[in-house]
């Protein structure tokens, strides 16, 4: 059973010959290949060989086209500091939509049209053709919350939606017309998965998330799924306010950040929610030993049940060391995943 | 309710506009701006970081609480300079280097500013030179540095060796918080005090200030 079988079994409740494995990797695959950070975001051949060494040396089961939030908001024309060597960061005090005015003429970028959309959709067709239908190719786009705050600036928004509903619902309106037609283009260039990375919801509370983010969530998880590909949920941050919500979305994977537990998650998502994650990526997996890797996966596995994907909470951090990655896999390896539970 | 009561709802309820309004009339009336300060807003950023500690305030209301806070604050800071009264203490406080994340850095600003802190807002890429800069030229006793990225937070390290070498070290509290931050990484370079969130930073820089951070 290759990666893309493996995952794609245990998605679809069928057996597997083990756990699949899919830690989230940027930084650390960009080192990896000897890399700048700066270019691995710019340049779709380099974190493409970033992602298949990383992928080859730790055998896992997929590949991604993750960089940093800002491809799309880049592309709609916002202020975008970019560092040589570490990911690129929004400039809130030239925040693209600090007037709000500017939303009515804002206007979806063509994710085909030479951009940093673009660069992230050849990334996709680049690992696509070298992994062939060995390993699960995954595209990337952003949720509603962290996108519509890489636009208005995130100080803003999270005030907006108490001074101005309605422009927050007109913005996430048009964030996810642009994530499913990015999506689209990189389903179209091979991905079939792709992940909905919404950290900014991990700040606003279960009444924001339930009235604002989640049913844009909902939106961008069927809007997916209507063109055939799958679906994984990553919101960074504490989550327990949101689990329940999340676990309605139908998301073919929730990942979970270390601090929102998987018990908890299990307990209000129901047996059947596949569950990615969630060993501490800072205290554990880079800062602890490889016993100890063990130990913090067993305990997620334990409280995720067979329905589990092996990964970290968050991006394995760039300076992780190499055997504690490995035993991501050994663990992985080690672990058979019978499907108590079909979906 | 009297005035302080009104404004200590009006901070809690994240209502900007009321805040200033009772604030002025209060001030009008006579009631002592320090009055305002200790009873009303300082209780109430107290109460608000309360909430915020045990989930029943998230980031969104926070910021409504302090955006309230500080439109009274705006009307009451030039009286309170009036009279001589003193600040807490002087805090500068920064996102370090590389790192252009603020909203962390904004929440324990706003605790500290409602603490009675003066605070020293240096923004966000925050090179070691200006940290070191606002220490030599505006009187700062502690020095709070964020950072949300794993690769980020190494300038706080570099941040610190640099006070070291510019000789500051021992006139200065530093404390560090962010995501990624943890208290093992912070007792590896050398700072006084970690919190994981803002409520938590205003108990350290109380701390440090009365000598025992």
């Amino acid at each position: 059973m290759n990666g893309r079988e493996r995952i794609l079994a245990h998605l679809a409740g069928k057996p597997v010959d083990r756990l699949p494995l899919m830690p989230i990797t940027m930084q650390f695959a960009c080192d990896l290949v000897g890399a700048r950070y700066g270019d691995y975001a710019m340049d779709h051949r380099v974190l493409a060989e970033g992602q298949l060494r990383v992928a080859e040396q730790f055998d896992l089961d997929y590949v991604n086209t993750m960089s940093d939030p800002a491809r799309e908001a880049a592309d709609c024309g916002a202020a975008v500091e970019f560092f040589p060597d570490s990911p690129a960061a929004m400039v809130e005090e030239r925040a693209l939509l600090s007037d709000k005015t500017a939303l009515a003429r804002l206007r979806v970028p063509d994710p085909l049209g030479g951009g940093r959309m673009h660069n992230g959709v050849k990334a996709i067709a680049l690992l696509r053709e070298r992994v062939g239908r060995d390993k699960l190719v995954e595209g990337w786009i952003e949720g509603p919350c962290t996108e519509a705050a890489d636009l208005r600036g995130i100080n803003t928004l999270m005030l907006d939606f108490f001074d101005d509903p309605a422009f927050v619902r007109d913005l996430f309106d048009f964030v996810v017309a642009m994530e499913l037609r990015f999506a689209r283009a990189q389903i179209e260039a091979g991905a079939e998965l792709i992940g909905i990375g919404d950290a900014a919801a991990s700040l606003v509370g279960p009444q924001i998330y339930g009235e604002f983010v989640q049913p844009l969530e909902q939106k961008l998880v069927d809007g997916i799924h209507a063109l055939g590909a799958r679906v994984r949920l990553h919101i960074c941050g504490n989550t327990r306010f949101a689990l329940e919500g999340m676990g309605r979305l139908g998301c073919d994977i929730v990942d979970l950040d270390s601090m929102s537990p998987l018990d908890l998650a299990r307990a209000r998502m129901g047996p059947a929610q596949i569950l990615l994650g969630n060993l501490n990526p800072v205290t554990v997996l880079r800062d602890g030993t490889r016993d100890d890797v063990l130990a913090g996966l067993a305990r997620c596995h334990l409280q995720a049940g067979p329905r589990h994907i092996v990964g970290a909470g968050c991006e394995v951090p760039r300076d992780t060391p190499h055997e504690n990655l490995r035993a991501l896999a050994d663990f992985a390896r080690s672990t058979a995943a019978t499907p108590a539970t079909p979906p | 309710m009297t005035p302080i009561e009104c404004l200590f709802k009006a901070v809690i309820d994240g209502d900007a506009k009321t805040a200033r309004i009772v604030t002025a009339d209060a001030l009008q009336a006579g009631v002592p701006a320090l009055d305002l300060v200790m009873e009303g807003m300082m209780p109430a950023m107290d109460e608000a970081g309360r909430r915020f500690e045990c989930s029943e305030f998230f980031v969104p209301e926070l910021l409504l609480s302090a955006r309230a806070m500080k439109s009274a604050l705006e009307l009451i800071r030039p009286i309170l300079a009036q009279t001589g009264a003193k600040p807490a203490g002087r805090v500068a406080v920064g996102t370090v280097r590389g790192d252009l994340h603020d909203i962390g850095k904004n929440l324990v600003s706003a605790m500290l500013e409602g603490a009675g802190f003066e605070v020293v807002d240096l923004g966000v890429n925050v090179a070691a030179e200006k940290f070191i800069d606002a220490v030599r030229t505006k009187d700062v006793k502690i020095v709070a540095m964020s950072a949300l990225l794993t690769t980020t937070m190494e300038s706080m390290r570099t941040t610190i060796e640099a006070f070291r070498t510019a000789g500051l070290r021992d006139q200065v509290r530093i404390l560090v918080g962010g995501a990624p931050v943890t208290q093992r990484f912070a007792d590896e370079i050398g700072a006084d005090g970690y919190s994981a969130s803002a409520p938590g930073a205003v108990l350290l820089a109380r701390k440090a200030m009365s000598g025992t951070a």
